[in-house]
């Protein structure tokens, strides 16, 4: 409540996460400037980029990938909402969350959750690509800063 | 249904002379391509097929290497000339630059791309049937002509010559190349392997097609980008008539070599010239810009089909004035 008695809305940060270095500081980064600090909420998010099934020799053998993957993106979505947690977040104000994108990309599926949620802010990790690698797998870091709109994007070196 | 080996031989000298009927007609199972062999008959479908030569591809440096599941066969009911192509599933990393692609080489996809682009004079035809053993062997058309590198190859007495002579041409055909991978795009569907190769202008309609839609790569953020890129080097190989390699120039222009800096080659065969408009400044430097999107100095890149098509449509006009 605000002095007023009015309910204030929480100001809400997606962090999209995968396993790498980058997205460990992209955490950190908001768990050292954010965390204890009360009226903020986060949604940690994981996608995992689903192979077409031509990379499966059967549906088993793709459901057992995903199985896999949807484990390990849940285990590390833990271990980062028990970070914020520690740095000061009450606990029912981190929430976790998985998305399996086929279709989409990575930003796509970041820009939609960030609406359906209406998160104020995007926070990722900046992958360090050689130009090679952006010019044939694309960044998303760099396209979530083209792309978004209402929001901030927080890209943590 | 069944045919008795007298039908066979009758079927067979219908389409091959005498001296070439194979003297015993050997009936093979379907579900092992290694088990079938040249002189070979199997039936797909109802339909017999006499079995000639494998197919063969030059990849990855190695020239000609023969493709055992790929085998030039004759439908023996109307005599045409077909490709059958087996299953043949692998997965492996091919490695582009300094890059490592996850990479498969998938039956299936070739089979739904077939449905797909049933009727399209920009697309190989086929169709696919079950082998013995249930797996989709694709029976493909074959298609008379010539690939995109050897049109080019031989036209004009030289690059200036080639430039104003045929390459307005070449490159209204282009926009048709580009608008066929626009079409597998808007589906949702990767070519996978694009280059110069797997495009042969039909000698029957004068126009491209595009062939062997079997591959696929794990992509990044980007879906497209790798497919943009192969486009992009078939559109340097048209401009330049051939690869313009920095060997080529020290050995004939080391002048011209002088002035390229590092971010005039292409931005993942470091020995390929992106920048043509210094080697051939009658270049229009719209059309340069458009290459230069696949330089290893750009900081811009293509995502879309639709984003090349604009910028080359720009430099088309430019070309035509």
């Amino acid at each position: 409540m605000n002095e007023g008695g009015q309910q204030m809305k929480d100001r809400h940060f997606l962090i999209a996460i995968d396993d790498s270095l980058s997205s460990k500081r992209a955490v950190l980064y908001v768990a050292d400037i954010v965390g204890g600090s009360p009226g903020f909420a986060v949604t940690l998010l994981s996608v995992i980029p689903r192979p077409e099934e031509d990379f499966f020799a059967s549906a088993e053998e793709q459901h057992a990938w995903m199985r896999e993957k949807t484990a390990a993106a849940d285990r590390l979505l833990e271990n980062y909402r028990q970070v914020l947690i520690h740095a000061g977040f009450p606990p029912d104000k981190v929430r976790i969350r998985t998305s399996v994108g086929e279709d989409k990309s990575f930003a796509e599926t970041i820009l939609d959750l960030r609406c359906d949620l209406s998160c104020c802010t995007i926070v990722v990790g900046r992958h360090h690509k050689s130009r090679t690698e952006e010019f044939l797998l694309g960044s998303t870091s760099s396209k979530l800063i083209h792309d978004a709109k209402n929001c901030a994007v927080w890209v943590v070196e | 249904m069944g045919y008795s080996e007298k039908e066979m031989r009758t079927l067979i000298r219908r389409w091959v002379p005498r001296d070439r009927v194979p003297k015993r007609i050997r009936i093979k199972d379907t579900a092992d391509f290694f088990r079938v062999d040249y002189d070979d008959v199997v039936v797909l479908g109802d339909v017999p097929y006499l079995v000639r030569n494998n197919e063969r591809e030059g990849r990855f440096g190695l020239e000609d290497e023969p493709k055992f599941w790929v085998k030039r066969s004759i439908d023996l009911l109307t005599g045409e000339l077909k490709v059958l192509k087996w299953v043949f599933r692998e997965e492996f990393h091919a490695t582009i630059g300094d890059l490592v692609f996850e990479c498969v080489r998938s039956p299936h996809k070739e089979a739904r791309i077939l449905e797909l682009v049933r009727g399209r004079e920009d697309f190989m035809q086929g169709t696919t049937v079950n082998d013995s053993a249930g797996n989709p062997l694709r029976i493909l058309d074959y298609i008379r002509g010539r690939t995109l590198s050897q049109v080019t190859e031989g036209l004009g007495t030289g690059h200036e010559d080639f430039f104003y002579e045929h390459y307005p041409l070449l490159l209204d055909e282009f926009f048709g190349i580009v608008e066929a991978i626009r079409f597998l795009h808007e589906n949702g569907e990767k070519h996978g392997d694009i280059r110069r190769d797997h495009l042969i202008k039909d000698e029957t309609s004068g126009r491209y097609r595009w062939i062997d839609y079997d591959f696929n790569y794990r992509h990044g953020e980007s879906r497209f980008a790798y497919d943009l890129f192969g486009l992009g080097n078939v559109l340097l190989y048209l401009t330049g008539r051939g690869d313009v390699t920095t060997q080529r120039l020290l050995r004939e222009s080391p002048g011209l070599l002088d002035r390229l800096d590092a971010d005039d080659v292409n931005i993942v065969f470091r020995n390929r010239v992106t920048n043509l408009r210094k080697v051939f400044p009658y270049i229009p430097e719209s059309l340069n810009r458009v290459l230069m999107h696949f330089s290893a100095g750009a900081r811009l890149y293509y995502e879309t089909t639709d984003e090349l098509l604009e910028d080359l449509g720009e430099a088309r006009e430019d070309l035509n004035r």
